[in-house]
């Protein structure tokens, strides 16, 4: 990247690892706002007092390392969740960074993508893109951490979320890579034109989940958090073959304020339109 | 380089088919008395006309734009020639939809579909939309606006006190950079970050961002809503990283705001057992 065509009034205060480009794209960012939030999104934000700053994101091109998997064998591929964890999570600093940049209070809509490309073998760009925002009555809403919180939440469930006396605190995570095991030809003889349950297939995927549940709910621990909300529980291959998947789950910490409800008694329709 | 922006004007031949149009043209049937074409439903002119503004004409705009040869070469930074080709292509498809909207009397295009090609030789843009006016037959001031906003959304910013003022867009060709061998071999069994890669990828987006805001700050607009972004690969030059962003943008108009306070509904339909607030996104 070159040097040239930077403005002078570059703020001093950038983090090392963002590029330059972004610096001088945020620094640009002051009467004009950006955001991919949709007109209705955009609108509840603003009846939820808060206004958009500017579209951030991290991204980070990260290569996965190799680790052997013995055929026969279920077992976590440390070295493969190691990967997935620290690809995340440089992403997300890096959007961290950039609202901070802004002086946001938070994050909202935050999206968390993996890209292969065709230039990069082993290699997959993880992405997060989300809208900074801030309360317009000046009031801090970072969290216990001093840092803008992140949140997966769309406008409407943002909206939703802030009549109810709680608030978004930071998307949390937990990752697992795991190698499941091949059957043997032994078993897979014995259970020939049976019902029967395979317990190594249950056994693995089970365990596979909850430690990524678990991971999840200690980073909401962390952030001293009363509960997770909206969390998804995703299953990929990526390019493992397979035999090798990786389980995200991923969610909004959230935590109570103490605050009001405010959230109205719902009005029930039925809706004539199919 | 300077980009191509608003200021493009629409070719010879685009402007003397407006012309025609303008002189009543197709339309000339109607006996003065235009009926309205749309591609909007039937809810969204409902809601149009709640704010008082009703469609006019189904409106297009479309544009060839060279990319000079050679520029596909697997080289260094950015492309610029293909960047420049895919602006002038969208100014030029945005200023012929904006004559055809003049044509016609509208203040204004909702809606507009945008269909982008990009070809080793050409960049192709194709834009259709609705133009709209207020139903009081109010005289068009200045330039008229063009949106991708669905009609609904426009009533609803209307309703919130927010103007849509215009498409901003912006779009970077990015080439890839090498690893050499020795550094590929170096890393092949470890976790690493490609930081060349990374850079590169944030080269790309942030000069397409960067014009993107730039554009809408020459619209003096305050934001930029509903903002679409898209990444890969040209098809025929697989080194090639594209990046391209477009949104609406949008000013406060000095209205009040109408909205009030939404209420909760809890729809009782079968379809909405399954709600899902994500698919209230635009897209």
């Amino acid at each position: 990247m070159s040097d040239t065509n930077l403005p002078a009034d570059l703020p001093s205060n950038l983090p090392a690892d963002l590029p330059r480009d972004a610096g001088k794209r945020l620094a640009e960012l002051k009467n004009l706002f950006t955001s991919d939030l949709s007109v209705n999104e955009f609108l509840l934000i603003k009846q939820a007092g808060f206004h958009p700053l500017g579209l951030v994101m991290g991204s980070s091109i990260y290569h996965t390392g190799i680790q052997t998997r013995k055929w026969s064998k279920s077992q976590e591929l440390t070295k493969l969740t190691e990967a997935m964890y620290n690809a995340r999570e440089l992403a997300m600093t890096r959007m961290e960074e950039e609202a901070e940049q802004l002086d946001a209070d938070g994050i909202v809509g935050v999206r968390l993508d993996v890209n292969y490309y065709e230039w990069g073998n082993d290699a997959a760009e993880f992405i997060a893109v989300g809208t900074a925002v801030k309360a317009e009555n000046g009031v801090s809403h970072r969290n216990k951490h001093g840092k803008p919180f992140t949140s997966d939440l769309s406008g409407q469930d943002f909206w939703t979320l802030m009549q109810t006396g709680y608030v978004p605190q930071g998307l949390v995570m937990g990752t697992c890579v795991y190698h499941i095991a091949h059957r043997g030809l032994v078993q897979t003889l014995g259970s020939v034109g049976q019902n029967v349950e395979l317990p190594n297939f249950t056994q693995a995927l089970y365990e596979a989940r909850e430690l990524a549940m678990t991971r999840m709910q200690e980073e909401a621990e962390r952030l001293g958090s009363t509960g997770i909300v909206g969390v998804r529980l995703e299953e990929k291959s990526h390019q493992w073959g397979s035999h090798t998947i990786e389980f995200l789950s991923i969610g909004t910490a959230v935590g109570d304020t103490g605050g009001a409800v405010t959230l109205p008694q719902p009005i029930t329709v039925i809706s004539l339109d199919n | 380089m300077s980009f191509p922006g608003d200021d493009l004007q629409p070719s010879e031949s685009i402007r003397e088919k407006v012309a025609h149009m303008a002189a009543g043209g197709y339309l000339a049937h109607t006996g003065g008395r235009r009926g309205a074409t749309s591609d909007l439903s039937i809810d969204e002119t409902l809601v149009l006309h709640s704010v008082g503004w009703e469609p006019v004409e189904l409106v297009c705009g479309a544009s060839s734009f060279s990319i000079p040869a050679g520029v596909w070469l697997w080289n260094q930074g950015e492309i610029t020639s293909a960047s420049y080709a895919y602006a002038g292509a969208l100014a030029r498809a945005v200023a012929s939809l904006q004559g055809e909207c003049r044509a016609v009397g509208g203040h204004g295009i909702v809606g507009v579909h945008l269909e982008v090609a990009v070809e080793r030789h050409l960049v192709n843009a194709v834009m259709v939309g609705s133009a709209v006016a207020p139903a009081d037959g109010s005289r068009p001031s200045g330039q008229p606006f063009a949106s991708d906003l669905s009609g609904r959304d426009f009533a609803l910013l209307h309703q919130g006190g927010w103007d849509p003022i215009g498409l901003a867009y912006g779009a970077a060709f990015v080439n890839a950079p090498r690893r050499s061998i020795s550094v590929a071999m170096r890393q092949s069994s470890q976790n690493v970050e490609l930081t060349n890669y990374t850079e590169a990828l944030y080269a790309a987006r942030e000069s397409a961002m960067e014009r993107m805001q730039s554009m809408a700050e020459r619209l003096s607009g305050q934001g930029v809503v509903g903002v679409r972004v898209s990444e890969g690969t040209v098809g025929f030059a697989r080194h090639a990283i594209r990046f391209a962003a477009w949104g609406t943008v949008i000013r406060r108009s000095g209205r009040p705001d109408r909205l009030g306070e939404p209420s909760m509904v809890v729809s009782l339909g079968d379809e909405s057992t399954a709600f899902d607030a994500a698919s209230l996104r635009g897209g």
